[in-house]
């Protein structure tokens, strides 16, 4: 065994690896990322997963649910320190899968994954109580620095494998032979909580094609019984079927999906931009750098102040133009804290992917993550140069009519049970009202009710 | 975010070490000296977490204040050594609204024209009261006596305008007698000098003090509400020596009353209505009702306004600050979380949304008027656009939806009675303060 792999076991033990050997895993780290472009090109299928926030047992809850490295090719869409009571191990633990299998995990950099934000929201104090001082902490922000910002899924297929039989389906009415599988969500035991299917798209289509068949909607209707039960604006897509559906040929692909921390930059209006930011620094307080980090979608028309202080809000006009633009197919991020663990806005063209549940050990919230399958119709391969996404220009505004969004699989799951999976008795205190105070993490005893350090504006002047 | 809000790492470096020296250390001393001051309150262990929970607030000012949210230059004084830290952004915000906005309705209070045109007397001409239950380590009497100087009697000897009690456990009023001993600043806000010895009285076993203007009493709230039936008639003097019944006053409860049974926390409210609804106005008011059916010209005749006014029932009004909304993911997390740590919010299920807060209010007799917002509208809507971005500006807030999340899981409600005062309306300027529908 080796020693990395030593560190792997210790840490998935949740216990500590020697500052030394910290020292020397963020140096391979850096080597390894130093050769990443700011955005990072990965192959279908994957694992697409939000915020972890150093919740270390529910880290190990995600594993379980979405299967383990290498098995299952994963992509981490930053934010993995601060809030948590388990910053150092879960952040310690990624970097050595990283190290060990880089093309089987993917890390870009989320907007906590900076020397400012950590020294307030946790992971720098962490760093002080675990290791005695900041060596490790600067390690840590070292390889931040060197994180992607971004990264492209390639060939991901438009519609999904049917999982099984489903609890309760929202799906359609459509037959099989004319639908896929377009979302389905799965609880933690694996049990299809909700599925959509959309019609299944010809190989080849020109962009005038649903227009013709929306301007025929009886004929369309009568060779497809099936579209009188589906929204109008699928109604044209299951013409358009209906009529090449002789030559028996259909085509899984989508566009490519973007995934980025928190969202879009009004200085950045193409991905290629993106690859042109000079990332090895620390997080800008301002520029395309800081609002790819930091920015979040909202229903809005264009660009709006962010209530963060940083970064922007963006409306559904900016992602679908970008989109389009780009020949995206979807937008996935984090960053957003969301109830029911995704969240897909703008007619699906962008979607928050939350992993941490019960977010601060407070919020109740249930986390999820999002699998990509990989479009098989090409015999697997994707045709692209490596490193680089191949878009052309001139056919942009055909492609893009016709860019499907990828068939998207939800898992979603609860906050680990730590009393029953052998973990220490140092369960985190109820964050609610007590958070960043250490009884409880690394090596302390366990707290009296006298220790305990509530920490919450509502627990006021006492009772008298 | 520029870079003078980088943190200073030094502060926070020393805020870790104490931490682990403090979870490390099972005998540390300064845990002792706590471990004692409960045991001298000898109350029971729940009652010490509770008590307990006033440290977390003022850390928890104290955190405001040394960031900019609030300004509140007794802050330190009454925090205890060695507990400043840091708290996270959405902690301080929350701070920042609850205190803000208490002190805005007691601004309304004090002073009805206040930051509007609508009146034109913006001073207090009346004596008016607060009583704060369980204020523990509160600053608010001292942060009243200096901004608004009218109030005090410093400035005009002849115009005692604000009487201010606090009530709480005999530890906590203890500790704060200590802090005021140690602190000349505390004294002077007072208005305590070494020249004039009737300036304050310290009870012998220093957890009582009296100064003409504030009054601290150790008591234990279940106290009252055994005396709830009888309140109208009990000797106030030797339960809570100073308290004016004649006087318009409002009661706080700022985490407080959800601690009790919630019956006993009806009943405590229900003391101090009695209390402010004296009997022998109950019996004037009857002999008012007999004349104007036929012994006419009784209540004219019965001597000047001033002693008609000091026998009717007194315009009354109660400020809550709870949290509310237990029955979603984040409430229900909320409560087991608190019940982990012995502490259980026992009033919380039955007010436990706005709407059942007002009619709280209403069923306790405050008819005039009853309202109630959670800390996310208040935020929203009560804190001006400027003074928002100056707050906002403060610290950077990572994450919107747990901010709004935890806002709206808090609320403030008030209510009120004007009473049978004859010189005015003393919570009009309370009208005006928009509560939420929903």
């Amino acid at each position: 065994m080796s020693d990395l792999d030593r560190a792997i076991a210790q840490l998935r033990a949740c216990r500590l690896i020697p500052e030394s050997q910290v020292r020397e895993l963020c140096y391979k780290a850096r080597e390894l990322l130093i050769e990443e472009g700011n955005v990072v090109c990965v192959d279908a299928p994957v694992t697409i997963c939000g915020d972890i926030h150093g919740q270390f047992h529910d880290l190990m809850e995600l594993f379980r649910v979405g299967g383990d490295v290498p098995d299952t090719n994963y992509l981490f869409m930053g934010d993995f320190v601060d809030r948590g009571f388990y910053s150092l191990e879960s952040f310690l633990l990624l970097l050595c899968l990283k190290v060990r299998y880089p093309d089987r995990i993917t890390l870009i950099r989320g907007n906590h994954e900076s020397r400012q934000i950590t020294t307030v929201y946790g992971f720098y104090d962490e760093c002080i109580r675990k290791y005695g001082s900041a060596n490790v902490w600067r390690y840590c922000c070292e390889v931040f620095d060197y994180l992607a910002l971004g990264a492209l899924v390639l060939g991901a297929s438009s519609g999904l494998e049917p999982t099984g039989p489903a609890l309760e389906t929202t799906s359609s009415t459509m037959s099989l032979d004319d639908s896929e599988l377009e979302t389905e969500v799965l609880n933690s035991r694996g049990e299809v909580t909700m599925s959509t299917y959309r019609p299944k798209q010809p190989r080849t289509t020109s962009p005038l094609l649903p227009s013709l068949s929306q301007a025929q909607p009886a004929t369309s209707s009568s060779a497809n019984p099936t579209s009188s039960s589906m929204p109008p604006m699928r109604s044209g897509w299951a013409g358009t079927g209906a009529t090449s559906d002789s030559s028996g040929s259909y085509s899984t692909g989508t566009g490519a999906v973007l995934c980025v921390h928190g969202g879009l930059s009004p200085l950045i209006d193409s991905v290629d931009k993106i690859r042109l930011i000079d990332r090895k620094q620390e997080v800008p307080h301002e520029g395309a750098m800081c609002d790819l980090l930091w920015s979040d979608p909202d229903e809005i028309d264009g660009w709006g102040l962010s209530p963060r202080g940083a970064g922007f809000l963006f409306g559904g006009d900016i992602v679908k133009h970008f989109n389009y633009k780009n020949d995206l197919s979807l937008i996935a991020r984090a960053h957003q804290l969301v109830m029911e663990g995704y969240k897909e806005m703008f007619d699906g063209g962008i979607v928050t992917v939350w992993s941490a549940p019960n977010y601060c050990y407070r919020c109740g919230n249930v986390a999820s993550i999002l699998e990509l399958g990989e479009d098989a119709s090409n015999g697997g391969t994707v045709s692209r140069s490596n490193g680089d996404y191949n878009r052309s220009n001139g056919g942009a505004a055909a492609a893009a009519a016709v860019v499907r969004s990828p068939g998207r699989r939800y898992r979603v799951f609860e906050a680990a049970a730590q009393d029953t999976r052998g973990m220490p008795a140092k369960k985190p205190v109820a964050d609610y009202f007590l958070t960043q105070h250490p009884y409880n993490t690394h090596n302390t005893p366990p707290p009296t009710a006298s220790h305990r350090k509530p920490m919450h504006f509502c627990l006021g002047p006492s009772l008298a | 975010m520029s870079a003078s809000q980088i943190p200073n790492l030094n502060t926070l470096r020393r805020g870790g070490g104490r931490g682990r020296l403090r979870g490390r250390g099972g005998g540390h001393t300064g845990e002792n000296d706590q471990d004692a001051q409960f045991r001298r309150g000898g109350s029971n262990p729940k009652d010490r977490v509770v008590q307990g929970t006033d440290n977390d607030a003022s850390v928890s000012r104290l955190s405001a204040v040394n960031l900019g949210y609030l300004e509140d230059p007794f802050a330190s004084a009454l925090t205890p050594p060695g507990q400043e830290t840091r708290r996270l952004p959405i902690i301080n915000r929350g701070t920042y609204v609850r205190t803000t906005t208490i002190d805005h309705l007691l601004t309304h209070f004090f002073l009805p024209g206040a930051q509007t045109d609508t009146q034109t007397s913006a001073t207090p001409s009346r004596k008016k009261q607060i009583i704060s239950l369980g204020a523990g380590s509160d600053t608010r009497i001292f942060r009243l006596l200096t901004s608004h100087p009218s109030l005090h009697h410093h400035h005009h000897h002849h115009n005692n305008n604000l009487i201010y009690h606090e009530l709480d456990f005999p530890t906590n009023t203890a500790a704060k007698v200590r802090a005021i001993r140690g602190s000349p600043l505390l004294q002077r806000a007072l208005g305590i000098t070494a020249a004039d010895p009737k300036s304050v009285t310290i009870s012998p076993a220093a957890d009582a003090l009296h100064t003409p203007h504030y009054h601290l009493h150790p008591i234990d709230l279940r106290r009252l509400a055994a005396l709830a039936t009888s309140a109208s008639e009990v000797d106030l003097e030797t339960i809570l020596p100073g308290l004016d019944r004649s006087l318009p006053t409002v009661l706080v409860s700022e985490c407080c009353l959800m601690y009790l049974e919630s019956e006993e926390a009806r009943r405590v409210v229900d003391f101090f209505t009695g209390v402010f609804s004296p009997k022998s106005s109950t019996v004037l008011q009857s002999q008012a009702q007999d004349g104007d059916t036929g012994l006419g010209g009784i209540t004219e005749g019965a001597g000047n306004a001033e002693e008609r006014g000091s026998s009717a029932p007194a315009p009354l009004g109660l400020i809550l600050y709870e949290p509310i909304r237990p029955d979603d993911a984040f409430g229900r997390t909320m409560v087991a979380n608190l019940a982990t740590r012995g502490i259980q919010l026992q009033t919380l299920h039955r007010y436990a949304s706005l709407a059942a807060q007002r009619e709280r209010l209403r069923e306790h007799g405050f008819a005039t008027g009853q309202e109630a917002a959670d800390v996310d509208f208040l935020w929203e809507r009560w804190v001006p656009e400027a003074e928002k971005e100056r707050v906002a500006g403060l610290e950077m807030l990572d994450e919107m939806e747990e901010w709004r999340l935890l806002a709206r899981h808090y609320c403030v409600a008030w209510g009120w009675r004007e009473g049978e005062d004859t010189r005015g309306k003393v919570f009009e300027g309370w009208r005006g303060l928009e509560g939420q529908r929903e």
